[in-house]
């Protein structure tokens, strides 16, 4: 775009000229010269942003899709490697491990969040008392450093001297392994996710509800519509908007977990890991093993299901979203 | 309404007893950790654990101290954190007026182009910032920590969503005044946006003060660490007793809480507005 490129070059001046002085010369200056002056600083304000834009997103996009092509190791310069990396991802049992495992604990933790986070928001909805209190309690998890509650929970489920466990034993329920588990690292992982995300939802929600008109229920019951009516025939389809964003942001969450696998289920001491998500092979990979170019692969991969996957979602949405 | 039956009682005990069943349940974890924080060796590893410690042992909060530079990530996270808070929703928020309320050539296509990148998971770009930032000799400064993620499109498209809601009217006249747009925006627009800038800085900041991912990629030196780093690290090595661990968790999520507790009903609206398109 020249004409771009030349209104930039005059932003500079732009920038400095007296306050004043333009003013007057704005009075004086027809609709054109106005515009004109008008697209300059909507360049200048957007600059910053379309810069770092430029270089920490397109920039690095570009160059993360060049890696995908190499084998650089950190240390030796990068060969171009073609499609190796992405050939290797079949025949890697890890990277399908990792993938296996995010997907399991992606389809619970989306079903159960939004579950929960809506019967939890439909109770609150409610003139029910407490309301700001119960809130809160639901809230909190929210904002607590996945750190810090990977590093709590780790010690809940602690095979011997956890809470959870003593608590199974006192009902004489048997005492899984949880965490040193592979089979029962996913079933923990989720509620801990749950534990830690259905407040947020929750909020969301309830911005939805608040947002159906009270007359629509009001109607409803003058046409002598139960309870069960009500919430799915006007609760439900009104509130599929706020559902379809939870469930892509969900989805999109899902596979991204990292943090909480990182702290919790790696055994100690060690860098093996008894649950890997896709993200945290990605960190594996590139910043212990120092293959980077093929954890950018693994990374793509994950881009593009992250893509799919909205994708899918768009294309689904008109069979069950309503919009007023 | 038929308010005071006594069906509709039953179900309103009914329903405050499943919220406080599973309210306790989302407290009880916050109770352990701050218990066994407390918690002596002795009562670390027994067979019956109990919530309340037999005596309660202060001094894991000051080991924490002497164990790791736990003030030096304190300092870390709230510098890293002030500067991402302040960074994101100056530029997100310049950037969004400039999207809702200037005209210029090729404006929804940029806008376009910076909403494409809520769809990249930053995983991607992890390994080229990374390298950028070796080359440019970042690595281990707060500037590697803080610059590369100056950045967002979220904040930019729910702040330009936000400023779209306020008439046109202030703008016209604060133009036919003399003003230009950057004072339109800063005296303006600015203070009409003030609940949706401290949701947004909330979000941040929450944001900000819990990332793992990229601080643990892009700090090595223990004085350059952050909280969630440093804990996640010494994790197993300095913090063998797990009440120090705990401790050091807690002291890690209180700051947080705390500036919760004066911007709750901020927060809570702000994220009820991101929900909302």
């Amino acid at each position: 775009m020249p004409g771009v490129s030349r209104q930039l070059a005059g932003v500079s001046v732009m920038a400095i000229a007296p306050v004043a002085n333009e003013a007057r010369a704005r009075g004086r200056a027809g609709p054109r010269r106005q515009a004109r002056t008008q697209a300059l600083w909507g360049y200048l304000l957007i600059g910053p942003m379309m810069l770092g834009f430029a270089v920490f997103f397109l920039f690095a996009l570009i160059v993360s899709l060049g890696l995908s092509f190499t084998d650089w190791n950190v240390l030796a310069s990068p060969n171009w490697v073609g499609l190796d990396n992405y050939a290797r991802l079949l025949s890697d049992t890890a990277f399908q491990q990792a993938l296996r495992n995010t997907a399991v604990l992606s389809v619970p933790h989306v079903v159960l969040r939004i579950a929960f986070s809506l019967a939890l928001a439909i109770a609150l909805n409610s003139q029910i008392r407490f309301r700001a209190f119960y809130r809160t309690i639901f809230f909190i998890p929210v904002l607590t450093m996945p750190v810090a509650t990977g590093t709590v929970w780790k010690w809940l489920y602690d095979p011997s001297y956890g809470p959870i466990n003593y608590a199974l034993g006192q009902l004489g329920l048997p005492r899984p392994a949880w965490l040193s588990n592979p089979n029962t690292a996913l079933m923990a992982v989720v509620i801990v996710l749950l534990w830690s995300g259905v407040g947020y939802d929750m909020i969301i929600f309830l911005a939805g509800l608040q947002n159906i008109p009270r007359d629509y229920y009001e109607a409803a019951q003058l046409d002598g519509a139960g309870r069960w009516r009500q919430f799915r025939d006007i609760t439900l389809p009104l509130l599929t908007p706020t559902t379809f964003f939870l469930v892509v942001v969900a989805v999109i969450h899902s596979l991204q977990v990292f943090d909480l696998v990182y702290i919790m289920t790696e055994v100690e001491h060690t860098t093996t890991n008894q649950f890997p998500t896709i993200v945290y092979y990605i960190y594996d990979e590139a910043f212990r093993n120092f293959r980077m170019g093929y954890a950018t692969t693994v990374a793509w991969v994950l881009l593009i299901l992250i893509l799919l996957f909205t994708l899918l979602q768009f294309r689904l949405q008109r069979r069950w979203v309503h919009y007023t | 309404m038929s308010k005071q039956t006594p069906a509709h009682l039953l179900s309103r005990i009914a329903l405050h007893a499943v919220l406080l069943t599973v309210g306790a349940i989302f407290v009880l974890p916050f109770a352990w950790s701050i218990g066994t924080s407390l918690k002596p060796l002795r009562d670390l590893f027994v067979l019956q654990p109990r919530l309340i410690p037999s005596e309660p042992r202060w001094e894991n909060y000051a080991d924490v101290l002497n164990a790791v530079p736990f003030i030096q990530f304190y300092l870390n996270t709230i510098l890293v954190t002030a500067a991402r808070v302040i960074g994101q929703v100056f530029l997100a928020s310049m950037a969004a007026f400039a999207f809702a309320r200037l005209r210029f050539p090729g404006r929804d296509l940029l806008f376009f182009l910076l909403l494409s990148a809520l769809m990249i998971p930053e995983q991607v770009l992890i390994i080229p910032r990374y390298i950028l930032m070796r080359e440019l000799g970042w690595l281990d400064t707060y500037q590697g920590l803080v610059v590369p993620l100056l950045f967002s499109a979220f904040g930019t498209f729910l702040l330009r969503q936000f400023f779209l809601t306020i008439p046109n009217d202030f703008q016209e006249a604060a133009t036919l005044e003399g003003a230009n747009p950057f004072q339109i925006y800063w005296q303006i627009y600015l203070p009409l946006a003030r609940p949706a800038l401290t949701a947004f800085g909330f979000l941040v900041l929450l944001w900000s003060w819990n990332e793992l991912l990229w601080a643990l990629i892009v700090t090595n030196r223990t004085e350059m660490q952050v909280l969630s780093v440093g804990i996640a690290l010494f994790q197993g090595e300095q913090f063998t007793n797990t009440a120090v661990l705990l401790a050091a968790a807690n002291m890690a999520t209180i700051p947080i809480l705390i500036v919760f507790l004066f911007f709750q009903r901020q927060l809570i609206e702000g994220i009820s507005l991101s929900g909302l398109k």
